[in-house]
């Protein structure tokens, strides 16, 4: 477990910049050993800058670059955050994915992608003949010529993921700083310190997930290894009703700027479709466009004709961190006691444990002495996904108590319990976002008609902003 | 689980479902019970606090709260049952519905069942609108709730979208909060309200009325700092901290799709036939969830007429 620090020391043996969901995996690696760790954050929560907008799909790595870093993370990665997310209770579902062709040399790359995906040790994919694809999914526009089966693709809820692995390194001992951003490093002999909004902090080794701004950070040291391009991918969600239309991630055939448009369910039981690749300048450009949206509207008119006909609940546009180089950025720099992790593009989700094994290792090459190792206290995320028992269902949980039969968000079904829960737990949320992430409500189709000032309120009453 | 019985569920407790009820117990129905999934019963006009209520019914003008009130009371009178904060959550047979509520769960078997679940606006997601996801953007319905149920703080300047009849009421719960309305935007050519209820409004408050005008684009990071339009002269920015989606309704409609009822196409309702029969035998619809858009009187007509015809 991690070294518990007194609530005034400003000193620790690992801070971390950035708690997406790659810094606070390593958080969370790093508090199973004796150091006293420092995660520290400019936003009001974790995980809400690029971890919290994506399309929220386990990866089997079966297209990567073979041989790659990324690769090996990321098919590393799959296997522990599937077992984590048993272990925590992360809503998942092993929905597979279908990469279908539309067209003749789409179909041609198929058996190209299928000897890919053995290359990079994924080897249960199989091809889909035209019948058997609209039999499995009916609702798939005309003009489908077949596909690839990738059973391994699955789906995750993103944000329970960052938030489990946060919550578990601080209540091994490790402290979560947040709305405090780094506007400045400076070093001595033995220590980093951070400079920033909210004082001085210093640490003898530091990370840098600092995701989109990881070139920043690396300038602080001089270091130019790559500059970071924000790739904007918007998304557009579509209502619950929407969800009996697909069974299967329905991928395109991926091109060079990315995986492509696709749809796919949620495990919150809704239906996604994008992303849309666009690269831009401006690191916080998270606006969505009106040609982007015009172009997924397109896009999922001719996959899949009838989701356009459903509500649209949710749009969103996240940014993913690519650089001028195809492979994830992660170096040591041992001389300073710095580990650089950057470039983590489209697949950070799926790789996030596998990165913070490895940069744990490239840590102790350098000389960090971890001490021993130990377990980390036992924690469990309440369960956001459709395929468990949901608490307004549970009739025993309201029995227990009441509130959990209480709906205060209709449309997600989300109960005054599971607020009143998010609000005390260890790292509440801030504002109604952050509640959103941790329960869903106001995350639903009314967008707020129905239960808008409800929740405003309960959070006003909490502490916390609108 | 808890099962039960009775001879008429209502699902819904606005002014259609709670004069449906009424009329059910003057007709002789004996277990006639009404469900609501917020703490109080009444719908929309719970929070409509402004004047405009009741005339083709109850034959004088009063607001939302009063209208309300008047009709629960009634209800309850008439010896209809009333169970609040309880959610009708599926179809577990043909007319046996399942509900959850502080209570725990239950189902209930019933010869006719009504679906009385009203009408929302479409946000902004639905209606698709590009941009930042700031602070400040509202639909009539949460900014009533906003203003009139929790007294919270709401800006300083707002766009309207849409020029009903709903939109005017926008106006008037934004100047009861000391915000400034300074624009009422609407593709069309021309407003979709009455023109005394218009020139009656846009007199009082001040605010210009910007037909063939569409938005663009929500701007503002944090905050709503303006929005984005297309006029016929042209793009503009104007700014304001608050935005105001109106009407552009979408019916209620989760529980008739769940239970595989006939939809229509066009209005997302279900499909009724003269005496408000859907595609199921004994299942009913009323009110607002059958577009297009009614006020409460006629949604409340509605509701009392249904039992004259049928039963
Ligand atoms: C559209 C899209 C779809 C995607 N789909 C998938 C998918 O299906 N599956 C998958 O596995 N991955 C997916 N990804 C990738 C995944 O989301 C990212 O790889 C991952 O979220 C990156 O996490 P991160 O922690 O590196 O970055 P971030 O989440 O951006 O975290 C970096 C954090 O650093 C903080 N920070 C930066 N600078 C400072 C500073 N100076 N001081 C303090 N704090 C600072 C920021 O506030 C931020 O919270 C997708 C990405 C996008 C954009
Ligand atoms: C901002 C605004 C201002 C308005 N101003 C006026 C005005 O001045 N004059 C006028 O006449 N009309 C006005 N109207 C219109 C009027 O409010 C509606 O016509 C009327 O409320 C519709 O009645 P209803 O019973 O069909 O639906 P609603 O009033 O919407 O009631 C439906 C009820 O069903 C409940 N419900 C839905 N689903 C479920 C479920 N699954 N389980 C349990 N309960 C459920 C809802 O919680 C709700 O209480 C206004 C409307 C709005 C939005």
């Amino acid at each position: 477990m991690a070294k518990r620090v007194a609530p005034h020391v400003r000193t620790f043996d690992v801070a971390i910049i950035g708690a997406g969901v790659v810094g606070a995996a390593i958080a969370r690696e790093l508090a199973h050993f004796e150091l006293s760790i420092l995660l520290i954050d400019a936003k009001s929560d974790v995980g809400a800058g690029t971890s919290k907008a994506n399309t929220a799909i386990l990866h089997t790595g079966f297209d990567m670059v073979p041989g790659s870093l990324e690769s090996r993370l990321v098919s590393r990665g799959y296997a522990l955050l599937r077992d984590y997310a048993r272990e925590v209770g992360i809503s998942f579902e092993s929905c597979g994915a279908l990469l279908v062709a539309w067209n003749d040399e789409e179909l041609a790359n198929l058996s190209k992608i299928q000897e890919k995906a053995i290359a990079n040790g994924y080897h249960e994919t199989y091809l889909v003949g035209v019948d058997a694809l609209y039999a499995k999914e009916p609702h798939l526009g005309s003009g489908a010529l077949g596909a690839l089966a990738v059973p391994g693709e699955w789906i995750i809820d993103p944000w329970s993921t960052t938030l489990a692995y946060a919550t578990q390194a601080k209540s091994a001992g490790a402290i979560l700083q947040l709305n405090t951003r780094v506007e400045r490093i400076s070093q001595s002999a033995h220590l980093h310190t951070l400079h920033t909004n909210q004082g001085e902090f210093e640490a003898r080794y530091l990370v840098n997930a600092a995701g989109l701004y990881s070139d920043v950070i690396d300038a602080e040291f001089g270091f130019e290894d790559f500059v970071v391009t924000p790739r904007r991918g918007e998304l557009m969600v579509f209502d619950k009703l929407a969800r009996s239309l697909v069974s299967h991630i329905l991928l395109p055939v991926p091109s060079s700027m990315g995986k492509g448009v696709l749809v796919s369910p949620t495990v919150f039981g809704n239906v996604m479709l994008g992303p849309t690749a666009e690269n831009l300048s401006d690191k916080r450009a998270t606006e969505s466009s009106i040609a982007g949206l015009a172009f997924l509207q397109e896009k999922g008119r001719k996959i899949m004709p009838a989701l356009l006909d459903e509500e649209i609940t949710a749009i969103y546009a996240g940014l993913r961190a690519a650089t001028e180089h195809p492979d994830f950025q992660i170096s040591l720099h041992a001389p300073q006691r710095y580990v650089t992790v950057g470039g983590i593009r489209s697949t950070g989700l799926t790789a996030s444990m596998a990165i913070a094994e490895h940069v744990r290792d490239l840590l102790t090459t350098s000389g960090l002495d971890l001490g021993q190792q130990g377990d980390l206290p036992a924690i469990h995320i309440p369960a956001l996904g459709e395929s468990g028992v949901r608490p307004y269902l549970n009739d025993e949980l309201i029995a227990a108590t009441p509130s959990y039969g209480e709906i205060v968000c209709h449309c997600e079904r989300v109960t005054r319990g599971e607020i009143d829960a998010a609000m005390i737990s260890p790292i509440p949320p801030r504002d109604q976002a952050a509640l959103g992430r941790r329960t869903r409500a106001t995350l639903g189709r009314c967008q707020g008609f129905y239960c808008h000032a409800e929740v405003r309120a309960l959070l006003e009453n909490a502490g916390g902003a609108l | 689980m808890k099962v039960s019985g009775v001879d008429l569920l209502i699902v819904g407790a606005g002014p259609a479902g709670l004069a449906a009820a009424i009329a059910a117990k003057q007709s002789g129905l004996s277990r006639v019970r009404v469900i609501e999934r917020e703490r109080e019963a009444g719908g929309v006009p719970r929070h409509s606090f402004h004047t405009g209520y009741g005339m083709r019914d109850l034959h004088r003008v009063m607001n939302g709260p009063r209208y309300a009130a008047r009709y629960i009371s009634h209800t309850l009178d008439s010896g209809a049952e009333i169970s609040t904060s309880t959610t009708a959550i599926d179809w577990v047979g043909e007319r046996t519905i399942a509900l959850t509520s502080p209570r725990g769960l239950e189902e209930v078997t019933a010869d006719r069942i009504i679906l009385a679940t009203g009408a929302r606006e479409r946000g902004r997601n639905a209606r698709v609108v590009a941009g930042t996801r700031p602070a400040g953007i509202y639909t009539t319905g949460s900014l009533q709730q906003s203003v009139y149920l929790r007294h919270q703080e709401i800006g300083s300047r707002a766009v309207i979208i849409g020029a009903e009849h709903v939109s005017f009421s926008a106006v008037m719960t934004l100047a009861h909060a000391n915000v400034e309305t300074v624009a009422m935007l609407t593709s069309e050519a021309h407003h979709q309200s009455y023109f005394p209820l218009h020139w009656g409004t846009a007199l009082r408050y001040r605010y210009s009325l910007r037909t063939k005008t569409e938005l663009l684009e929500i701007l503002g990071r944090d905050r709503v700092s303006g929005v984005r339009v297309l006029t016929p002269r042209g793009e503009e920015v104007i700014e304001c901290d608050t935005v105001v989606f109106s009407a552009d309704w979408i019916p209620d409609h989760e529980l008739a799709r769940r239970g595989g009822l006939q939809m229509s196409d066009v209005t997302k309702s279900p499909i009724v036939n003269h005496l408000h029969e859907t595609s199921r035998a004994g299942v009913y619809a009323i009110g607002n969830l059958l577009l297009p858009i009614k006020s409460a009187d006629q949604c409340a007509l509605e509701g009392s007429s249904l039992l004259s015809k049928n039963w």
